[in-house]
């Protein structure tokens, strides 16, 4: 594995943390977790990785399972390997086709059908 | 094959469509739309209704819930208000989606994390019996030509959808809507007979607008 | 390399448990348990038990550590509470308050 970036905390896949993980700086979960997730910084859920609880932060990738409430400033990607269940918030909610998911999108657009066209 | 239908973008159609086959909405539907083929919303589509078919892919706006028997595929510039349900869910970067979307089957629990969470029932798909199926959805706006089916985008096996098993049917009979690049023609109302191997048609009062000037 | 990094801006209250290395640049409240080797960087302030293959401490520890092979406190690390090891060294400049078993 490379060696993690400055600011970038890494809970690797043998290591699981029962209790609340909060702060600056970006989280790599490759473990498990049980608990509340909220950094200022990107939060990525690995393949392989597991959170139980919820999670916000800057922007989210979720590749492995979230089970729990999910809150991003901007975007939140869903990978095909990803298991989700929850609700979503974010600006940008995107989803690959394979994940599992069982998600509740609360994205804030208008719809904008406009008048029906009707030329004479 | 079936050949396939079209709603062309000056068209705004009142009322119900279901049968077989595939259809392509460029325009304007305010009513339900339920295939056992495809269904292609376009950039310029505007669906107020459910729709539901077997490959669903949107890049327009629908408010009202997708039900895809296969894949639901929701494309970059899309607005969906309404709940999304299907065995495979693709949202690209730059769709937005507002409902609950839920791929059939649950995802794993661990035993408490499954105490705590109701369980989340599995929609049923209103489809129509499976005709022969037609084609892989093209990117947006294009024409859903019949091709054979792209074998990776039906690699995830059906999942719980609880369905009678259906005996063999002939292929897709003649579609009664005729396709035109800017307007759907008036179409014949079929009377609905059980179980029905009706060919797409509109539900009787159904009003399709089309443009003065144009054949 | 493989392992956990808690970095400099995050606060994890709570337990950890793992088979992998842990290394703690930020704040734990809570207990840590691993069977393998555990560092607490200068930056680190860590209420906790702590249990590990070992043990090195540069930064704060509050809290009763177990090694199975040894602790180090380095200079400028301080560590109150006891220590539980085969082996163990307090560098000159840290700082130790607490009771030493030596296992044998």
């Amino acid at each position: 594995m490379t060696r993690p970036q400055l600011g970038l905390s890494v809970l690797g896949p043998a290591t699981r943390v029962t209790g609340r993980i909060s702060g600056d700086g970006a989280l790599r979960i490759e473990g498990l977790v049980k608990g509340d997730v909220n950094v200022r910084g990107e939060a990525e859920i690995a393949e392989g990785g597991s959170l139980e609880g919820n999670l916000s932060g800057e922007a989210l990738d979720i590749g492995g399972t979230l089970l729990g409430d999910a809150r991003a400033e901007s975007v939140i990607a869903v990978r095909s390997g990803a298991q989700v269940r929850g609700e979503l918030r974010a600006a940008e909610v995107s989803i690959e086709a394979g994940a599992r998911i069982s998600v509740r999108l609360e994205t804030e657009f208008e719809l904008d059908f406009g008048a029906a066209q009707r030329r004479r | 094959m079936a050949e396939n239908s079209v709603i062309g973008a000056d068209t705004v159609v009142s009322g119900h469509i279901r049968g077989q086959g595939s259809l392509e909405i460029l325009g304007r539907v305010e009513g339900d739309v339920t295939l056992t083929g495809n269904v292609v919303v376009g950039a310029t589509g505007r669906v107020r209704g459910n729709l539901s078919a077997a490959q669903l892919t949107v890049a327009g706006q629908v408010q009202g819930d997708l039900r895809g028997t296969e894949v639901v595929l929701v494309e970059r510039g899309a607005r969906v208000a309404g709940d999304i349900a299907s065995p495979r869910i693709g949202i690209a970067p730059g769709a937005l989606v507002r409902g609950h979307v839920q791929t059939d089957g649950e995802p794993a629990l661990a035993p408490s994390v499954a105490a705590r969470r109701p369980a989340v029932q599995p929609r049923v798909v209103a489809a129509q019996p499976a005709a022969a199926r037609v084609a892989a959805p093209q990117p947006a706006a294009a024409r859903v030509a019949a091709q054979p089916i792209s074998p990776t985008l039906l690699k995830a096996p059906h999942k719980a959808e609880p369905r009678k098993p259906e005996p063999a049917r002939p292929p897709a009979p003649p579609v009664a809507i005729e396709t035109e690049s800017a307007s759907t023609r008036p179409v014949k109302v079929e009377p609905r007979r059980p179980p029905p191997p009706v060919v797409p048609v509109i539900s009787k009062g159904t009003k399709a607008k089309k443009k003065k000037g144009r054949d | 390399m493989a392992g956990t990094v808690i970095g400099e801006g995050l606060t994890i209250e709570g337990d950890i448990t793992g088979d992998e290395e842990i290394v703690i640049h930020g704040q734990l409240r809570g207990r840590l348990t691993t069977t393998d080797a555990v560092t607490v960087t200068g930056t680190a302030v860590v209420g906790a038990d702590i249990t590990g293959s070992s043990l090195s401490v540069a930064g704060q520890v509050t809290g009763d550590v177990t090694a199975t092979e040894r602790v180090d406190i380095q200079a400028g690390g301080k560590l109150v509470g006891d220590i539980k090891a085969a082996r163990f060294t307090i560098a000159d400049g840290a700082s130790f308050k607490g009771n030493v078993d030596m296992e044998v």
